[in-house]
């Protein structure tokens, strides 16, 4: 669907390229060195817990399916994992891995 | 439920930890006061713990994942013995370098945990999480001294390395599981011992047989990497440099240990039916460990890097005592890892007693005069290397001799003579260290006081501009410190005097 | 022969699906103007048609007819590829989702897990394109955009976790089904922490004003698709609005009964669905007309630091809450 959107646009717009409209968008400026530069490693950072807490909710998602139908034992063994990454969770927030500015 | 109180000591433990965890983000003193008195606590209570298990019959819990027996209860009292006096050694040392200190002592804990699972695991998995547990707060440890790029440096390559050891490791035991389809290690041991004897006959027991074996190659491979041995032995040296002296002291004690009782818990509790196959392995490296780290020892003249080869011939002749594989060598390889574990902490123990003052104490040189300037860390300092170097009347000399005892029992005479020559060739350096000690003017005040700290932060070298570090003059060493020291050097003594204290406890663990 | 009529009749659903989404999409455009419109005191577009009603077919055909630029920096083939990618899980999550009892194209019982991964792999298309287009506002808007979706799916999910409890079934249809019974068994009421997180944070996901710094005209000049044009721009657009519905719809499943009237057994069906989700849009509109973008670190702090925390505690809550049988309204529905 998408393809055939772009394909189309392709074929029934016109087409006449030239270098001054080719060139990357930088508010009138001559686009100056390469746009994929450094960045923040606090993005880095966020993507490393994202992955932590994506795989919490992973663990999670069986163990809510079936809740009325497990064992005290599970129950527990649950409560138990939340409240590790709670901990871990309040390290983070105090040592500042959550500030942006 | 099943036992639960079996693992009574390592859930203190956890539950601790995360309230030491918790407790030290709210805490504003910089030098972490109740954090440290915390986590000493915290080691104190579990010690207890684990203190109170050691006559208990042996039980496991967790669906056999998890053992407590005579070995494992012994052996935790001495691996949290020695964090414990690991965390008062180190207290000033981190204090004074800003190591984040709250964290150090976190992970420290979590080491230890990770120590006591590894000792008391009965499952490759809970080996594997023990291990794991232990291995990332090590990597994390050596990486805490930010502004040290040699720390740094050392933290990577310890972090590769020990990550391919544990795929090597994890590979190994994956392999064990194909060819027998469990993972608790006593019906490995029971399949593999069946399917040795069908030899031939059937083809599933060929499978069987020679996967184990696959599977064994890699264990050992993962296990001599972790342990340090010739020819696995190349992350050791560096680690012990780059990293600061007190994570030195933590890497190099108490997980020497746990190292130790998960090779029993590998190779002689899950795959003794292939002993003869471990065994030629295993003396081969131990051959390596014991000629290489001693020969290469002679040229260091960094202290912690000549403590690290000796590490690895003390490896050497640790698995000397595996390699005799009867429960007189496991005994005596046992009693020699512990022996070893808290000679060594004396002497790491004296070299952050000397780093006082920004002045870091790595070089041989540092020890000159020692014995004008602290008379006990001299003493404490000499009876530790005397130990290591296997003098007759201390503690080192009878785990040398129960293992070479042990070795010749099971016919390995060669390897015997190696050990034997080599602990003469190695008493060159440890003798060579007393003699700066004992025998050298403490060297002048001018000497290359910056360049010893050069790799330090400028902030660091401003420090030390305004309290000037004398290298000549008397050391102040706090008192709670200098008794943990004369306790440690009394050991040293005690033991080698009185080794049935602890031979009893290696003999029961393996009867 | 038999799949071959299977594959024809599946194809004619999945068009009978497209199509009107494709047509909800083109008035939705009209529609935000219009109500943003009155919202300002103006009239919006009036002048295509019977008020302006066939001005979405004039958009396109106008977008339709320009150039589509490739900028001679980018990485031609991610940058032509980035739009598809952003368009094809906006388009494919509709598959699961229950427009009325029975009336869902695939009954899947994994319903809820194929959702949320189809929600966050629109990111991918956000994020290719910020780095394709080699582009310094582009790659920026990519990147605020990337981090942005990762912190808010963290609370959707655990939103998510909380209708799971509730429900019993990852299945859509079972998820509306467990609320059977009038107004007071939705899970709005019990869920309406999660409920409020998990809108918001489609809002968020969709990078939907106030939370459009990925895109931020006035900063940095439209983000990601700063460089697109033509009919490659107009398939991000799609692609925006359909999730926006998509997130609407799903909100009307999990937290307001789907399909279920109000009134228990009064004329359930597919206009209570069509309302409840034409009411979530209004929300979106309506919160674009009405707040000023949220700074970047602002944005970080209400997801990391507001809505985790509060999902957290309230999906403890719930858990103890249901495990232990407690109040009216914490018993898991058998289905």
């Amino acid at each position: 669907m998408g393809g055939a959107l772009i394909t189309a646009g392709r074929f029934i717009g016109p087409s006449n390229p030239n270098a001054e409209k080719n060139s990357p968008y930088e508010c009138g400026f001559e686009a100056f060195e390469d746009a994929r530069m450094k960045f923040d490693v606090r993005y880095y950072l966020v993507a490393i817990l994202f992955i932590i807490f994506d795989l919490e909710i992973a663990f999670l998602v069986p163990w809510a399916v079936v809740l009325d139908s497990i064992s005290p034992a599970a129950f527990g063994a649950m409560a138990l994992f939340l409240f590790i990454l709670v901990i871990g969770f309040i390290y983070e927030w105090k040592k500042g891995a959550l500030e942006w500015e | 439920m099943n036992n639960l109180h079996v693992a009574t000591p390592e859930i203190f433990l956890l539950v601790a930890v995360c309230t030491v965890l918790v407790v030290d983000l709210f805490q504003t003193d910089k030098r972490r006061v109740v954090t440290y008195w915390l986590s000493q606590a915290t080691l104190v209570i579990t010690l207890a713990l684990c203190f109170g298990q050691l006559g208990d019959e042996p039980v496991t819990a967790f669906n056999g994942a998890y053992t407590m027996d005579s070995m494992s209860a012994t052996l935790k009292c001495w691996i949290l013995g020695i964090a414990l006096l690991g965390f008062l050694y180190s207290r000033d040392y981190i204090g004074e370098r800003d190591i984040q200190n709250g964290e150090y002592y976190v992970l420290g804990l979590f080491g230890v945990g990770g120590m006591m699972i590894m000792v008391s695991a009965n499952n490759m998995l809970s080996i594997y999480l023990g291990l794991e547990l232990l291995a990332l707060s090590l990597y994390a440890m050596v990486a805490l001294y930010r502004t040290s790029s040699r720390a740094a440096e050392a933290a990577m390559k310890y972090f590769v390395l020990g990550a391919l050891a544990s795929g090597m490791l994890l590979y190994g035991m994956s392999m064990v599981y194909g060819a027998t389809g469990s993972l608790d290690l006593a019906t490995i041991n029971n399949i593999i011992a069946s399917a040795v004897e069908g030899g031939s006959d059937s083809d599933e027991s060929v499978y069987r047989s020679l996967g184990a074996r696959f599977g064994l190659t890699f264990i050992i491979v993962g296990v001599a990497f972790k342990l340090g041995a010739v020819p696995f032995h190349m992350w050791l040296p560096d680690v012990y440099e780059g990293a600061p002296t007190s994570v030195t002291l933590y890497i190099a004690t108490a997980p020497k240990i746990a190292a130790f009782a998960m090779v029993i818990r590998l190779l002689v509790d899950a795959l003794p039916t292939l002993h003869s196959d471990w065994q030629q392995m295993l003396a081969i490296l131990a051959a390596l460990s014991l000629i290489v780290g001693n020969l290469v020892a002679i040229a260091q003249s960094n202290i912690k890097r000549m403590l690290a080869y000796s590490t690895i011939s003390h490896v050497g002749f640790l698995l000397l005592g595996i390699v005799a594989g009867t429960a007189e060598g496991y005994s005596a390889a046992m009693f020699y890892a512990v022996t070893y574990a808290f000679t060594t902490l004396a002497a790491f123990g004296v070299l952050l007693a000397i780093s006082a003052n920004g002045y870091e104490a790595d070089e041989l040189v540092s020890l000159s005069g020692l014995a004008r300037r602290k008379p006990l860390l001299a003493m404490v300092m000499m009876l530790s290397l005397i130990s290591l170097a296997g003098v007759p009347p201390l503690v080192g000399f009878y785990a040398k001799l129960s293992v070479l005892k042990a070795v010749i029992g099971a016919d390995f005479l060669w390897l015997a003579v190696v050990g034997v020559i080599m602990s003469v060739i190695g008493a060159f350096y440890y003798l060579r260290a007393i003699k700066l000690m004992y025998f050298d003017e403490p060297i002048a005040d001018t000497v290359e006081v910056s360049e010893t700290v050069g790799t330090d932060t400028t902030k660091d070298n401003e420090a030390i501009v305004t309290s000037a570090p004398s290298l000549s003059g008397p050391i102040a060493v706090r008192g709670d410190v200098g008794l943990g020291l004369a306790i440690n050097g009394a050991a040293v003594i005690l033991f080698g005097i009185f080794p049935g204290l602890i031979m009893a406890a290696c003999i029961r663990a393996f009867t | 022969m038999d799949n071959f009529i299977l594959l024809i009749v599946t194809i004619l659903k999945i068009i009978l699906i497209i199509v009107p989404l494709l047509i909800a999409v083109a008035y939705l455009t009209l529609a935000e103007r219009k109500v943003i419109g009155s919202m300002q005191a103006r009239v919006g577009p009036n002048r295509v048609g019977w008020r302006g009603l066939a001005q979405p077919f004039a958009d396109l055909f106008k977008l339709l007819t320009k150039e589509v630029i490739v900028p001679s920096s980018s990485s031609r083939f991610l940058f032509l590829i980035a739009p598809v990618l952003s368009l094809a899980p906006a388009f494919a999550a509709w598959a699961v989702v229950p427009f009325s009892d029975g009336l869902v194209l695939a009954d899947v019982n994994a319903g809820l897990l194929y959702v949320l991964a189809m929600t966050s792999l629109g990111v991918y298309g956000v994020i290719i394109a910020g780095w394709a287009s080699n582009s310094k506002y582009a790659f920026l808007g990519a990147m605020r955009s990337a981090a942005q979706i990762v912190a808010y799916e963290i609370a959707m999910g655990f939103a998510l976790i909380g209708v799971l409890m509730m429900s019993g079934s990852l299945n859509l249809s079972d998820i509306v089904r467990a609320q059977s019974g009038g107004i007071g068994h939705w899970f709005l009421l019990p869920l309406f922490p999660l409920a409020v997180v998990y809108f918001i944070s489609g809002v968020a996901e969709t990078n939907r004003a106030p939370f459009d710094v990925a895109e931020g005209e006035s900063e940095i000049v439209a983000g990601f698709h700063v460089d697109y044009s033509g009919m490659a721009f107009a398939v991000f657009f799609l692609a925006e609005y359909a999730n926006m519905i998509m997130i609407a719809a799903l909100t009307a499943i999990m937290f307001l009964g789907g399909w279920l009237s109000p009134i228990d057994g009064f004329g359930d069906g597919f206009h209570w669905f069509l309302i409840k989700t034409s009411l979530m849009l209004f929300f979106f509109l309506w919160f674009r007309a009405t707040f000023p973008r949220y700074r970047y670190d602002q944005i970080m702090r209400l997801g990391w630091k507001v809505f985790i925390p509060v999902t957290i505690v309230w999906i403890a809550v719930v858990g103890f809450a249901i495990y232990f049988n407690v109040g009216p309204w914490f018993q898991i529905r058998s289905i």
